[in-house]
């Protein structure tokens, strides 16, 4: 049998070579030896600079910590919320830890892991506002960062109230939302509770208080990659499984939030 | 990987239509906003710069310096943020025309007086000769030509404003159609088909201007 040596070397050849046609996105990142991060900045206490202005928080810490499962080393790309997904699908960062509400919208064009964290959102104001209140936004001008799960839901109920004296601005970062309420242009703006509690913490905008809890779903945050590749995802998946098991997920809760339970993940009477 | 890991949904995309072409129209309306209030105070800047007050021509200077060397964005950053900062609470609508028109202005003053400079002074003494009254020879003679020497860099101006309302989103305007594609992208994801979108009919407008004052520069300056 002339052809067999051939064949051997043809199927050996095929096997050399075919593997890396099939070479995925968490295999380009163990190869590549970096773990790209979108990680969005202005969003403490998840995402924030120091004084230094190196980049700290609980998902630069989520990132390190993936990037360490995955024995690689973490880059942070600075992502401003509406960009993350562009950041991704240009290949410009290989995952976001970027505090991205699972929406069924968004889940068409991206993948999302299991959430690793959940926010509870709360009216942000300026004293002597007279807003105590969610339902006394009524009438009164809001505004919050273009794109996030608390501004499509405040753009909705400001919508539905239809109220003429009422608004809703969204800015392209929550720098921007800040310094709009700050100036009056805006009255009041809804934010997750933890920023919320690390802005008035920051004693860098004179008079911010609550305005007590909005009745919002909880807001559940997934990590994201692209949608098509299952082997990052499955990992994203096991990670936050794994951070959560092994007591890291409250480790960084106490860090960057406070003391306190860390939010329930898991969602009563349903598989994810 | 491939570069681009995206299929296109463009379907859903094109259901959104609607809602751009109102966008599209709000932005319509401030460039056209932008570019009344731009020539009629780009009029005004360049008489004062041509002035022998020192005042006036200085007022004149420091607007153009300013409008033309600094960026668009920063005009009108600096019109909602900064006026707002000393108290000046302006709607985010305003506060781009504020902005735009402020660029439009510094542009067209400087167009104007090139213009102006492009009508030998030999036209009025002839015009004057002719007969003609002080107010007839710069109506008659001199505008007309000084019209027709500004017209394409106006058309340009226009095309520029339109462009320019799209920097909105920075301060807040979610109406214009820039606001409307980024809200659309923030809340779908499809970033690609809703930009394409939008850039087409960025597109569209601004030929529409540029075609438009071929047209009527054609009609209006045949010899």
């Amino acid at each position: 049998m002339k052809w067999m040596p051939l064949a051997a070397t043809a199927a050996l050849l095929t096997m050399l070579t075919v593997p890396q046609a099939f070479a995925d996105k968490l295999d380009d990142i163990i190869a590549s030896g970096v773990l790209r991060c979108a990680i969005v900045l202005d969003f403490p206490p998840m995402g924030s600079r120091d004084a230094s202005n190196n980049p700290i928080g609980f998902d630069v810490d989520t990132c390190n910590d993936l990037a360490a499962a995955l024995g690689v080393t973490p880059e942070y790309v600075e992502t401003p919320f509406p960009d993350r997904i562009p950041a991704l699908v240009s290949g410009r960062a290989d995952v976001g830890v970027a505090s991205t509400s699972d929406t069924l919208e968004r889940a068409k064009t991206i993948g999302f892991s299991i959430p690793y964290f959940a926010f509870e959102m709360v009216v942000l104001t300026k004293d002597g506002l007279g807003i105590e209140s969610y339902e006394s936004l009524k009438g009164k001008k809001t505004g919050s960062v273009s794109g996030t799960y608390e501004a499509i839901a405040l753009e909705k109920d400001v919508t539905a109230w239809a109220d003429p004296a009422g608004s809703f601005q969204a800015y392209q970062t929550q720098a921007d939302v800040f310094l709009a309420l700050a100036q009056g242009q805006i009255e009041a703006t809804v934010v997750t509770s933890t920023v919320a509690g690390a802005t008035i913490a920051s004693g860098n905008f004179d008079g911010f208080m609550m305005g007590g809890k909005a009745p919002y779903e909880i807001d559940y945050v997934s990590l994201i990659g692209l949608r098509g590749e299952y082997g990052l995802i499955n990992y994203l998946n096991l990670f936050v499984n794994h951070q959560i098991r092994n007591g890291r997920y409250e480790e960084l809760y106490k860090k960057w939030v406070g003391e306190g339970e860390p939010p329930n993940l898991m969602i009563p009477g349903v598989y994810y | 990987m491939g570069v681009f890991n995206y299929t296109f949904h463009w379907r859903p995309a094109f259901q959104a239509l609607p809602a751009m072409l109102e966008g599209a129209l709000v932005t319509i309306q401030l460039a056209v906003l932008s570019m009344l209030f731009g020539i009629a105070i780009g009029v005004v800047l360049s008489l004062m710069r041509g002035s022998k007050n020192r005042l006036l021509s200085g007022f004149a200077v420091t607007w153009v310096e300013i409008a033309r060397n600094t960026p668009a964005l920063f005009q009108i950053y600096i019109a909602y943020f900064g006026l707002g900062q000393i108290g000046i609470r302006l709607d985010s609508f305003i506060a781009l025309l504020i902005g735009i028109t402020f660029n439009n202005a510094g542009y067209l003053a400087e167009t104007f007086r090139g213009g102006m400079r492009a009508v030998p002074p030999t036209q009025t003494r002839a015009a004057r000769s002719l007969g003609l009254s002080a107010v007839d020879a710069y109506r008659l003679i001199v505008l007309p030509q000084m019209f027709r020497v500004v017209f394409h860099p106006m058309t340009n101006q226009m095309v520029w404003a339109i462009l320019m309302t799209s920097l909105g989103v920075v301060v807040g305007l979610n109406t214009d159609l820039t606001g409307v594609t980024q809200e659309l992208n923030v809340k779908t994801f499809r970033t690609f088909e809703y930009f394409a979108i939008a850039a087409v009919m960025y597109y569209l407008i601004a030929k529409f201007v540029t075609l438009g004052a071929r047209a009527i520069a054609w009609r209006l300056f045949r010899y």
